[in-house]
């Protein structure tokens, strides 16, 4: 199957980006953690200051594998980000390629469009987050030249919720 | 200590720069640093910019030995997240160490949180070194929680052959 386009995603993607989302929570096992709505994502996305970009992959009518009817069948979320010792980055929020749809090189497609957008925009570098468990996403990342910060540079990343950050903001 | 927190101008990017270069001397890896402070006005102050800055000042008579006011910064942006929405990325926060200790960090820290809040944000996130003992111990106090030793994600990065190489779509 060669057969797929990738290209910028549209508001009438929204419901499809927010099923994929969920497909690729529920893969990492955190299903019940995506809060998100469509609503969410149209006013945050395609706003007058979109707080993330999406690159859709979708297959025509032909194509489409029988047990799916989706022609929306992969994506990545991604936005721009800064280091000030290294300037702009791009980073890779959520990549996702639906299981039916792998081994076919959509994925591989949708990186070197993103490692494009990436250069061309003059960012020096991409970042995203792995699950250590995820060991399959980390070997096709290793493959392709990435480096894993919290390993080899003792990077850890921390949160903290709305709670804690209303109790933050009101302190003196 | 008196000190005021306020939103970073063009003006204050000579000092945000030697400020950076003092936190990655800190950090130990200050050859690192290859953005200079035109790049930060042009990446911070023009018509999209890529990032914002929050500053801590002191009044003239508490200066630091070499004459310095800005004592301290926050760099950070808008991120999103897939699960959650609007979020915001605390990339830089630094005091000069003659001035820690009197609740300047805390404050900018909490000035972040209310620029994010105000934009609908439902979480701040950034990274700390491992071995960076106290500021560990600073931000678990605030309620902060780790994300890679919690849920075991490893912030990944592919940069420059790499990228290049990916980008003319090599394996």
């Amino acid at each position: 199957m060669a057969n797929f386009n990738l290209r910028k995603a549209e508001p009438k993607d929204v419901p499809d980006i927010l099923r994929l989302i969920k497909e690729l929570a529920k893969y990492e096992e955190m299903e019940d953690q995506v809060k998100l709505t469509e609503k969410d994502l149209l006013e945050d996305g395609f706003g007058n200051h979109p707080f993330y970009h999406c690159v859709i992959a979708d297959v025509p009518a032909e194509h489409r594998c029988s047990l799916t009817d989706y022609s929306v069948i992969g994506f990545a979320m991604y936005y721009f980000t800064y280091d000030p010792w290294i300037g702009k980055l791009l980073y890779l929020e959520d990549f996702y390629v639906m299981k039916e749809y792998r081994g076919f090189g959509i994925g591989s497609e949708i990186l070197k469009t993103l490692s494009d957008t990436a250069v061309k925009n003059r960012c020096s570098s991409m970042h995203f987050i792995v699950a250590e468990s995820n060991k399959a996403s980390i070997d096709f990342y290793k493959r392709r030249g990435a480096s894993d910060l919290s390993l080899q540079e003792g990077w850890r990343l921390f949160r903290i919720d709305k709670e804690n950050l209303l109790k933050m903001s009101a302190e003196e | 200590m008196e000190f005021t927190i306020r939103a970073a101008t063009l003006e204050d990017c000579k000092d945000i720069s030697r400020m950076i270069l003092e936190l990655a001397e800190y950090e130990k890896v200050s050859d690192q640093v290859k953005i200079a402070q035109r790049d930060l006005e042009q990446d911070g102050f023009s018509k999209n910019p890529f990032f914002h800055g929050i500053i801590a000042e002191v009044p003239e008579h508490l200066k630091s030995k070499e004459g310095h006011t800005k004592v301290g910064y926050s760099l950070y942006f808008y991120t999103y997240s897939s699960w959650k929405g609007r979020a915001v990325y605390m990339e830089d926060l630094y005091v000069m160490p003659e001035f820690r200790g009197k609740g300047i960090g805390k404050a900018l820290m909490s000035k972040v949180s209310q620029l994010g809040l105000a934009a609908g944000c439902t979480q701040l996130n950034f990274t700390v070194l491992d071995w960076n003992k106290s500021s560990l111990d600073f931000y678990l106090k605030q309620g902060c929680w780790d994300v890679t030793s919690d849920l075991g994600y490893h912030c990944m990065r592919c940069e420059g052959d790499a990228l290049e190489h990916l980008a003319q779509g090599g394996l």
